[in-house]
């Protein structure tokens, strides 16, 4: 069942997730398709969620948001007040004056962010919940799983540490995993569908800006075809698998298999990454006395469920 | 003699042989009617140093192909215009093997479905001779002449080819005693099946392969039509004691059952786990995502002969099971079991880029064909009880088709 609704107001708003918005679009939604957009979603009762460019918008497009209760994601530099802040590259998130409240969007490639990672370590007690976004997952070669792995077991170290001293950081790529009993994966086109500049319909932003067919528009509404294939019940590989915390992005799938509910072997060892060392992370907690024992994560002998599809 | 050829028919090593396509040509005599080759044409023919880049990619990786042996299969449009070519590819194959002392070696076989116009010719004839003992070959002929020749006629002119065919089954027979051939069948077809099959059996073909196309061009009471054509069939191949010796795989003892959602749930065809290549050296997980094979989608390739495979792209195809591209009614269909698909036409047909959802046009002629196999079983093994066969013995009387159906 459908639940939010993301409206880009404008070509050049941020992305917060693994696509890549495009620099040569710059088109600002129509003010009457914004009004009509927030109309649906109001008569189909979603959540909106809109996301911002960093430059400005028109004061008739802010009073016409301020309308719904709704929520924000922008990039860092946008003069509003965001729900979520979003850092698109390290110079915006160096420069950035943290408050301890805030939900924040970190978007790099993985050579940036084993670089910088001390200065992200050093920034979590200034959060309430980061999430880290690979955008070059689909550029991994083997040796990048190792290196990533090394990542994740000193940034386990540096959660652990907040976690003694009583600052609970979220990140979804460690403590995710340990809160959940099921998939919570990104659900496009399930738990949401995006309005893009066009005034069309999409799966997500991503589909926008690869030039895919709309799955609707505000006048006629959403008919999306072979739905099915986007729960999990027909993604075989996921259905069986128990990284929860995995985004599931049917737009890398689509990119990668050329199957929306297929999902590659990059985004699958590295969700099995993260698992693994939100098991270890448990455990520590666990023996800590700071994390109830009776949650688990199963040992399990494989990074990526198709190797061992054979078991099923 | 019979038995041994049985051995080498397309069945060989089934389910631990690799099948391995070469698209060498895309140009055909033919212009058949129901031919799902959309974009057949002259000039797409495979060079030589592509057909080798290919073997050594191939051989290169073999630790990613270890399946016990290897079909190397060659189609078109119609392969032996290409004899030269393949003959080549045929003999680096073999040294290849030989020299890197690969696991495929003495364990290969080379497959060609032809629709055998130039079989008699000597350079195909010598090709034969060199790689007998190796070969699997199908001939495509359709039935009588009337049947035939409704379909398969040559391009530009509408000349029926069942004469050019027919004369050279009698060699091939003898060459390969007990092959069997392929029929396909579309809307057209229909009022012939009956005298076709009976006439392959005449011609000496033991085996009739047969199925409807699998594109949605099934016209109301064509179902009907089939039903009946299959009852008459039946009613031949019973009365005529025809059973002992010759099968028509439109008739299968286990057609027709439900069937159980985990214990039954693969994937009905190959595609991802065979290969093929084209002219232009670009991979695929079947002939049929090869952009000549499909009307409204474009290709799904796979990698190339320079980059090798992207395995990602196979990941959806290796893990595709029957409930999870079905319809509900599928599913739940009481006479399931035996019901086809062609992974290839059911992407094509999708309502999005797709190989995850399965085309339903040969429903309702599954089901006459579920109806009229009833039929065929029901009077078989009451015929053989009444002559004193057990029931449970009668399957050694009756020759059974060990084809699943044909793309």
């Amino acid at each position: 069942m459908l639940k939010y609704l993301i409206i880009l107001v404008d070509d050049e708003s941020t992305s917060f997730c693994h696509y890549a918005s495009r620099s040569d679009m710059s088109n600002l939604m129509a003010i009457d398709t914004l009004k009509k957009g927030i109309r649906f979603g109001m008569m189909e009762n979603l959540m909106i969620q809109f996301v911002f460019p960093e430059k400005s918008l028109p004061i008739d497009y802010y009073e016409a948001i301020d309308t719904i209760d709704h929520g924000v994601l922008a990039p860092a530099g946008c003069p509003v007040n965001a729900d979520v802040v979003v850092f698109n590259d390290w110079n915006s998130f160096e420069s950035f004056v943290f408050s301890d409240v805030g939900t924040f969007v970190l978007r790099t490639e993985l050579d940036k962010l084993l670089e910088k990672r001390n200065t992200l370590f050093s920034s979590l007690c200034r959060m309430t919940r980061i999430n880290v976004v690979l955008t070059d997952i689909d550029r991994f070669k083997e040796e990048d799983f190792v290196r990533y792995d090394e990542f994740l077991s000193e940034f386990r170290e540096n959660i652990k540490k907040l976690y003694l001293q009583g600052h609970q950081t979220q990140c979804n790529l460690l403590t995710d995993r340990i809160e959940l009993d099921a998939m919570n994966n990104c659900n496009a086109g399930v738990d949401c569908i995006t309005l893009a500049p066009d005034g069309n319909l999409y799966l997500c932003p991503g589909f926008y800006y690869d030039s895919e067919e709309p799955i609707g528009n505000l006048d006629e509404g959403i008919k999306i075809k072979n739905q099915q294939l986007l729960r999990i019940d027909h993604a075989p590989l996921c259905r069986i698998c128990d990284a929860y915390q995995c985004k599931r992005c049917i737009w890398l799938n689509r990119k990668l298999t050329m199957e929306v509910n297929t999902p590659s072997h990059e985004q699958c060892v590295v969700a099995h990454l993260e698992r693994n060392q939100s098991r270890r992370l448990l455990a520590e907690l666990q023996d800590r006395g700071l994390l109830d024992k009776k949650k688990e994560i199963k040992e399990i002998s494989y990074l990526d469920p198709f190797d061992v599809k054979e078991e099923w | 003699m019979e038995d041994l050829y049985k051995i080498q028919n397309e069945q060989w090593q089934s389910g631990v042989a690799k099948s391995i396509t070469f698209i060498v040509t895309k140009d055909c005599q033919l212009a058949c009617k129901y031919c799902y080759l959309v974009g057949k044409n002259s000039k797409e023919r495979m060079p030589w140093e592509v057909a080798k880049q290919a073997v050594d990619y191939i051989l290169d990786h073999e630790a990613e192909f270890k399946e016990e042996s290897v079909i190397w299969d060659f189609i078109g449009g119609e392969p032996f215009l290409e004899i030269e070519l393949i003959d080549r590819i045929c003999d680096y194959i073999k040294l290849e093997l030989y020299r890197r002392n690969h696991h495929w070696f003495n364990s290969y076989r080379f497959s060609f479905s032809t629709n055998g116009i130039n079989y008699h010719e000597e350079k195909v004839q010598h090709y034969i001779e060199k790689n007998h003992n190796h070969l699997s070959i199908g001939i495509t002929i359709d039935g009588t002449r009337q049947k035939h020749d409704l379909n398969r006629v040559y391009k530009n002119s509408e000349r029926g080819s069942y004469d050019d065919v027919v004369k050279n089954i009698p060699l091939w027979q003898s060459q390969f005693p007990g092959s069997g051939t392929k029929v396909t069948i579309s809307s057209a077809d229909l009022p012939y099946i009956k005298e076709s099959v009976l006439h392959l059996f005449e011609l000496g073909i033991p085996e009739v392969n047969i199925n409807c196309v699998f594109e949605d061009v099934w016209k109301e009471g064509d179902d009907k039509i089939l039903e009946q054509q299959l009852l008459e069939l039946a009613d031949e191949i019973i009365d005529n004691n025809l059973y002992e010796n010759n099968v028509c795989s439109f008739f299968q003892e286990h057609l027709g059952k439900p069937l159980d959602k985990k214990l039954q749930n693969q994937n009905w065809c190959g595609a991802g786990k065979m290969l093929a290549v084209d002219a232009a050296g670009l991979f695929y997980p079947c002939t049929r995502f090869a952009q000549y094979s499909l009307r409204n989608k474009k290709a799904w390739v796979i990698g190339n002969v320079r980059d090798g495979i992207d395995k990602n792209k196979l990941r959806g195809f290796l893990t595709l099971d029957r409930c999870t591209q079905s319809a509900q009614e599928c599913i739940d269909c009481e006479v399931a079991e035996g019901c086809a698909w062609c992974q290839g036409e059911n992407y094509d047909a999708a309502d999005t880029c797709t190989a995850f959802q399965r085309s339903t046009a040969i429903c309702k002629m599954h089901k006459a064909r579920v109806r009229a196999n009833n039929y065929y079983w029901n009077k078989l093994f009451r015929k053989l009880e009444l002559e004193g066969i057990e029931r449970n013995r009668a399957k050694e009387h009756v020759k059974q088709s060990q084809m699943r159906e044909i793309c």
